[in-house]
């Protein structure tokens, strides 16, 4: 028999600081204590495995304390797929110490490091990550990313999937300097049209800059496939076979479907991060960071280019528990050091206290990572369908000087006013001039005037979302292709526009957007780990932020003219 | 106002009367709470005291004029699997599944097991009021009704707030099942 | 001389449709098919270019022809119509010093009459045992206090006879009283509940309604009213009937009023006489106003007034459609000046009723009010049809002609259908008007349009069902309904049933939902199946039966409905699964043949017009022009 009896609540006198204390933003975020028989533990437990390899007729036939018979799946993959066993024997003999001081000695090259953490169990890259303190793992991050130049990604959706919404917050935050945008959806019905809105939006901003749209994989499958979008992203990996079984996948099967974009030229990643098997309450008694390695592993072994991890939608988690953002800034190393592309997280609602947010994502934007956020929000976050970001709209000013003040690349520019209306608008005009082409749902004079100069979905006139919904559905059923949208650009009048997208769907021909950490620059020069390799190598190398960039990075709304005070530098 | 200003506090007690069986009324919704509510849990991740939590659903029940039965499922601590097993303890074939941190879901025995009639996953947002419409909604479905869907509320900022603590009661409440368990008959006093 | 390739291209107020035909030398023509895209803009402007446009290059490209293979392009008549719709409430329900409550909480407590003093729950521990207490409660009672406080009010001597909550709790109270008594609850203006008068309450068992407040006389006997006093109550009898609860509290000055609501004045001009009626008379009053005045040559509306707002607005859209970029091309008849070319042309007044809260109610009570629906049609004689034949030409290097009158096109087009001949009369109901052709035996065509037609059903089926959502309204217009019964059966509005191997989506469990074509939707509202398949067929016959009645009234011999012989219906909502049949119903009563007509048969009720087009064409044609 239970019974439960009311707790007596005392009323104790408190001091007028504690009170002043008690209000911080930062005392409503959520804390919790470690418990690493269960998992919930950052990266340092006694319950994770300990390093070891063993080989025989060049198969891996124990990894990490465990007998190839009792291997599970996970095990199987990344012995099988992931793991060199050419140079594991060699690698795995070498102290962790040792492979920690490559990582941050200027003396050794990124290939160099390369050549040995290919050889490593997962168990043995998490002790050499342990030995590392934050400073260090951003000297590692900033030796190992794959790409030379930093870059940024972005959200745009819409509360109410409003698609001219996605395409001028699109328009703004390509011009703003974002890489890459991804939008959802709240309806999933309106997928195919905020697909094209976020498409055509994008190239209005800035030509070649890469989109997606993140849905149930099948149809995510389908609108790149049919050049809609133009990357894929949000396919999910899970550290333990438990959790893998529970969304009825495998290793395997999400490799096939890397492969199906692969087939087509379609550049596409992975998603992990910590503290999602915590999370599902089957860590299997393994820390946060351990897991997270087996899934890094995973991705190599599947072939894919890159990961998007930093715990991303589970960031509650290793953010409640001591260690938890190092364990996260640790992970994004990780996946570098292992060659993938890294898109390193930043993408959630993180933190009540700005301070948070802004140490939180420290360890990506001053090392600079493939794109330090894998989803800043270019609309506000009450207009976030991926459920807010760690930074929005608002925070834009705060970002470029942020940039200004520590000389780094964040990926991001201060735009003048005049510049973001002009490219709104023009995203406004396109998508209404496409669709009428296309005969989907009408966009008013109204809706454009709204949009170009709105900030949220609440500034926009209500679309009739019926008549969007059956719109949409006939883009699914009349097979509208990327080609079509060129060709609709074209015959309204948008002769740029519909150069630009048809150069970033010519990209698959070539099949330049499958190497690592690929973005299109704005003269669609593929950039990646291939032609901007990183060559960091100390002090004077590597990516610097100087001349034209630099300039243009020291540009802010409000800046006092120095030929004269009275004014302010345009 | 008197009566608001300080809520009764109540005691909740849970007997168990024998292994939980299928009901034959067709007038009468089966709540089916988790291993862990009400011993060692005591109230939800945002503090509403588990005895009002039972007392508003049961309450949202009986204004509808329809019967309650109240289960524990031992078996598992997944929402859907007590909703479901409840569900298809009912006579009506309507349920409503709890979980201790208050995280609820109304479940109908003919819909798969993953699926719902509605789902309330935010257990932060969930208070009396909430769970008083989830019990009232219930009970419409079981008489054949159309009740509208009780408003669920988002909260982005409920993630760096709630979602690390969550994970550890829910770590906790499976420290709680009972894997050979089956579900019992609960008799549920709730005094003052 | 060879086989011509030419297509016929009917620009509609929402739908654009083509037909391709090869026109042999003797006039024979051969169907090669047939398109349908969107009207783009208002039909008959150059906006509207695009969209016909759309039509040939499908129509071209279903047949595999090239459209520098095509003769000529055969555009009608299309004289722009544009229609608008307002509606007024008319009457106006107002409680007068909170003398009644008589909404219908879902489950109210207890059962029986109770009379007896109003007192707060508050105060209830100091009433005097003497006097029977009709307690009041507000916000944020627990169920449990209230009953405790009953109890204990009750174990004290004092008589309680009735609660009133505001809270959904009178069933919980209820179940709690040691002896229970009649409760009404979600009550949300509880406070202002007048205390200390003289109040009763009755709840009705389940299924039951209450019969002593829903009689003038009951409510005389429970207050002892003079007969004077009592003719005062018989508002808030009948304003109770029906109800399985209620409140009634006697106040010095409380009343319940019924009052029309002055909405203005509608002025109708006739070629002859002009004519002013008051929008509150109703639907009925405004068309006999209205026949009184035929032919209609323009109507305003009081300025300030709903009704002359939107007059106003449809006759402005119209000017500004036709301002834009005037003064090029205007067919044969214009001419008669920019204010006639935009007046009102034809009036509909439907009677319906929109739920709408009661004034000075205080638990949120609906009552249905009285209100007129208007659909309003400004037609212009002024086309720009030459602008668009000149586009449409140049972009396809072949000739445009603009062929004849649409009605008469029509008509041509209709006898295409198996079955039919001249006389014949076409009715197209349409979304924004319904247009009635006739041609009789002699060759001679006359045509009219009314106002009103499927959008107006929309907007009644909206808000006489208070869905308050176009899209689902539209939905209810145009698919049969069903109830949900279980995951695995509906029940069609007919009574079948129909069984399902996959569990239906939980979103649809249990409730009334429309059979759209991407499955069932669930319609928001309280009302059952059988009470919105009635308001739907309503909406319907108010709108097209009345309509057709009075087109085909306009284009029959001396008005004689029964000298026609066959009625052909065309156009969109012909395609409706239940209006070509509550049409032919009401036509049978005066011996007519209807149908929906079937072009060139397979087309349907669709591109009859396109047709007739080329059919027309190829009779000018044969004799004596070879080419052009």
């Amino acid at each position: 028999m239970t019974a439960v009896a009311p707790r007596p609540t005392e009323q104790a006198r408190r001091s007028l600081r504690t009170e002043a204390l008690e209000a911080r933003p930062v005392n409503l975020d959520g804390f919790v204590e470690e418990w690493p028989e269960k998992g919930l533990v950052a990266m340092e437990s006694d319950f994770d495995p300990q390093p070891s390899v063993r080989v025989a007729d060049g198969v891996i036939t124990e990894l990490d304390g465990r007998a190839r018979a009792d291997f599970d799946f996970m095990d199987s993959f990344i012995a099988d797929h992931a793991i060199d066993v050419a140079t594991t024997e060699a690698s795995m003999a070498l102290p962790s110490v040792q492979i920690a001081r490559m990582l941050i000695d200027p003396g050794v090259s990124r290939a160099e490091v390369i050549a040995v953490t290919r050889g490593l169990t997962p168990a043995k890259v998490l002790d050499v990550v342990k030995l590392m303190n934050v400073v260090e793992i951003m000297q590692g991050m900033q030796k190992m990313r794959a790409r030379r130049t930093p870059a940024n990604q972005a959200h745009s959706t819409s509360a109410r999937d409003n698609p001219l919404q996605v395409a001028v917050d699109a328009a703004e935050g390509a011009l703003r300097g974002f890489a890459e945008l991804e939008t959802t959806l709240g309806v999933v019905r309106y997928a195919p049209l905020v697909a094209i809105a976020l498409q055509v939006g994008g190239q209005v901003g800035r030509g070649g800059v890469l989109t997606q749209c993140a849905l149930e994989e099948a149809t995510e499958l389908e609108l790149g496939m049919r050049g809609i979008t133009a990357y894929a992203e949000t396919i999910s990996i899970y550290g333990t076979e438990s959790v893998f079984v529970d969304g009825d996948d495998t290793p395997w099967s999400k490799t096939f479907l890397a492969s199906a974009y692969a087939s087509r030229g379609i550049k596409m990643r992975f998603t992990s991060g910590t503290g999602s098997e915590v999370q599902m309450g089957n860590a299997e008694g393994r820390s946060m960071l351990y897991l997270e390695i087996r899934c890094i592993l995973m991705a190599k072994g599947a072939g894919v280019q890159g990961l998007q991890n930093g715990s991303i939608s589970c960031i509650g988690v290793p953010g409640a528990v001591p260690g938890g953002i190092r364990a996260v800034a640790a992970e994004n190393l990780v996946a570098s050091m292992m060659d993938l592309e890294c898109a390193s997280g930043n993408d959630q609602s993180f933190s009540h206290s700005a301070m948070r947010r802004t140490a939180r994502m420290l360890p990506q934007l001053l090392p600079g990572t493939d794109f330090v956020c894998s989803g800043y929000s270019a609309v506000p976050n009450s207009d976030n369908m991926f459920a807010g970001s760690n930074f929005d709209t608002d925070d834009y000013d705060d970002w470029n000087t942020i940039q200004r003040d520590l000389q780094v690349d964040g990926g991001l520019r201060h735009v003048r006013e005049p510049e973001v209306l002009a490219v709104r608008a023009k995203a406004a005009r396109v998508l209404q001039a496409l669709f009428e082409h296309l005969e989907l749902p009408r966009i008013t004079d109204e809706e454009v005037e709204a949009a170009t100069y709105a900030n949220s979905s609440n500034d926009y006139p209500f679309r009739d979302v019926l008549a969007d919904l059956t719109g949409a559905q006939q883009v699914m059923d009349r097979g509208v292709t990327g080609l079509d949208l060129v060709r609709g650009l074209e015959a309204t009048g948008f002769h740029d526009v519909a150069e630009n997208l048809l150069t970033v769907l010519r990209q698959r021909v070539s099949g330049d957007l499958l190497q690592t950490a690929a973005v299109l620059t704005a003269d669609f020069t593929p950039l990646s780990a291939i032609n901007d390799a990183n060559d960091y190598a100390g002090p004077g190398t590597g990516y610097r932020l100087q001349g034209e960039r630099w300039e243009e990075l020291k540009k802010l709304r409000h800046v006092t003219s120095a030929t004269d005070p009275e004014t302010e530098v345009d | 106002m008197t009566t608001l200003d300080a809520p009764a506090e109540r005691t909740l007690t849970l007997r168990e009367t024998g292994p939980a069986t299928r009901g034959t009324r067709p007038d009468e919704v089966v709540i089916a709470v988790s291993p862990a509510f009400g011993d060692p849990f005591t109230q939800t991740i945002v503090g509403v005291p588990h005895a009002e939590v039972l007392r508003q659903l049961m309450a949202g029940i009986e204004e509808q004029g329809v019967g309650v039965r109240v289960v524990r499922v031992w078996g598992t601590a997944d929402l859907a699997a007590v909703s479901h097993i409840a569900a298809r303890l009912s006579g009506s074939g309507v349920s409503v599944g709890l979980l201790s941190r208050g995280t609820a879901m109304i479940h109908q025995k003919d819909l798969p097991r993953l699926s719902n009639l509605e789902l309330f996953p935010q257990s932060p947002l969930l208070d009396a009021p909430v769970f008083r419409a989830i019990g009232s909604n219930a009970a419409q479905y079981a008489k054949g009704q159309s009740p509208q869907p009780v408003p669920t509320r988002n909260d982005q900022m409920a993630r760096p707030r709630w979602q690390a603590k969550a994970a550890l009661l829910h770590l906790k409440e499976f420290e709680c099942i009972r894997a050979d368990a089956g579900p019992v008959e609960l008799e549920v006093t709730i005094s003052r | 001389m060879s086989d011509r390739l030419v297509v016929g291209v009917d620009i509609g107020n929402s739908t654009t449709e083509a037909c391709l035909a090869l026109v042999g030398p003797g006039g024979a023509v051969t169907h090669l098919g047939t398109a349908l895209t969107r009207t783009t803009g208002v039909k008959g402007t150059p906006a509207s270019t695009r969209g016909a446009l759309t039509a040939v290059g499908r129509v071209l490209a279903a047949a595999g022809r090239r459209s520098d293979e095509l003769d000529r392009v055969l555009l009608n008549e299309a004289t722009p119509v544009i229609s608008g719709l307002a509606m007024e409430t008319i009457t106006e329900t107002v409680i007068t010093e909170s003398t009644m409550i008589g909404h219908n909480p879902a489950t109210p407590g207890g059962e029986g009459l109770g009379v007896g003093t109003t007192v707060s729950v508050l105060d209830l521990a100091e009433h005097p045992v003497a006097e029977p207490a009709v307690v009041v409660v507000p916000p944020g009672w627990d169920f449990d206090d209230v009953a405790a406080a009953l109890n204990a009010a009750a174990a004290r001597g004092v008589p309680v006879v009735a609660a009133v909550l505001a809270g959904d709790d009178a069933v919980l109270v209820t179940n709690r009283l040691a002896r229970p008594v009649p409760v009404v609850d979600e009550v949300s203006a509880v406070e202002k509940v007048p205390l200390g008068m003289r109040a009763a309450v009755e709840v009705a068992a389940p299924g039951r309604t209450i019969r002593t407040l829903s009689n003038t006389y009951g409510i005389a006997t429970v207050f002892e009213l003079d007969p004077d006093q009592t003719r005062q109550v018989s508002p808030v009898a009948r304003a109770l009937t029906g109800n399985r609860s209620a409140v009634v509290v006697r106040t010095p000055a409380g009343d319940v009023t019924d009052r029309r609501i002055p909405v203005g004045v509608l002025e109708l001009r006739g070629e002859v006489r002009t004519t002013k009626v008051d929008v509150d008379a109703g639907a009925e009053a405004i068309m006999a106003a209205l026949a009184r005045v035929q032919p209609l040559r323009d109507a305003h509306g009081e300025p300030g007034t709903h009704v002359g707002g939107m007059l106003a607005a449809v006759r402005d859209t119209m000017a500004d459609t036709m301002g834009d970029g005037a003064g090029e091309g205007a067919g044969e008849g214009a001419g008669e000046g920019d204010a006639v070319d935009c007046a009102i042309r034809d009036v509909l007044a439907v009677d319906t009723f929109v739920p709408a809260e009661v004034r000075g109610g205080l638990a949120g009570e609906i009552t249905l009010e009285n209100a007129v629906g208007l659909a309003a049609m400004v037609r212009t004689s002024r086309s720009r049809m030459q602008a668009v034949a000149s586009q449409v030409a140049a972009e396809l290097g072949a000739e445009a002609v603009i062929g004849g009158v649409e009605g008469e096109m029509a008509v041509l087009g209709a006898l295409t259908t198996p079955g039919t001949r001249a006389p014949v009369v076409v009715v197209d109901l349409g979304g924004g008007s319904t247009d009635a052709a006739s041609l009789s035996a002699d060759g001679v065509c006359t045509a009219v349009h009314v106002a009103g037609a499927g959008e107006l059903v929309t907007k009644l089926v909206d808000s006489e069902l208070a869905l308050d959502d176009r899209e689902v309204a539209e939905l209810v217009k145009r698919w049969p309904l069903a109830k949900v019964e279980s995951f695995f059966h509906v029940r069609h509005e007919d009574g079948t049933v129909q069984f399902f191997d996959q569990p239906l989506p939980a979103h649809v469990f249990a409730r009334v939902v429309v059979l759209g074509p991407e499955g069932p939707v669930p319609i928001g509202t309280r009302h059952g199946l059988d009470a919105v398949r009635r308001v739907r067929r309503e909406a319907k016959r108010r709108v097209f039966v009345v309509n057709t009645l009075r087109a085909l009234r306009q284009v029959a011999p001396d008005g004689d409905l029964r000298r026609l012989e066959f009625v052909v219906l065309l156009g969109g909502s012909a395609l409706d699964f239940e209006i070509p049949d509550l049409v032919a119903d009401a036509l049978a009563e005066h011996g007519v043949v209807c149908g929906t007509g079937n072009v060139l048969g397979d087309q349907g009720p669709r591109n009859a017009v396109a047709s007739g087009l080329v059919a027309a064409h190829a009779q000018d044609a044969a004799p004596e022009r070879g080419s052009g």
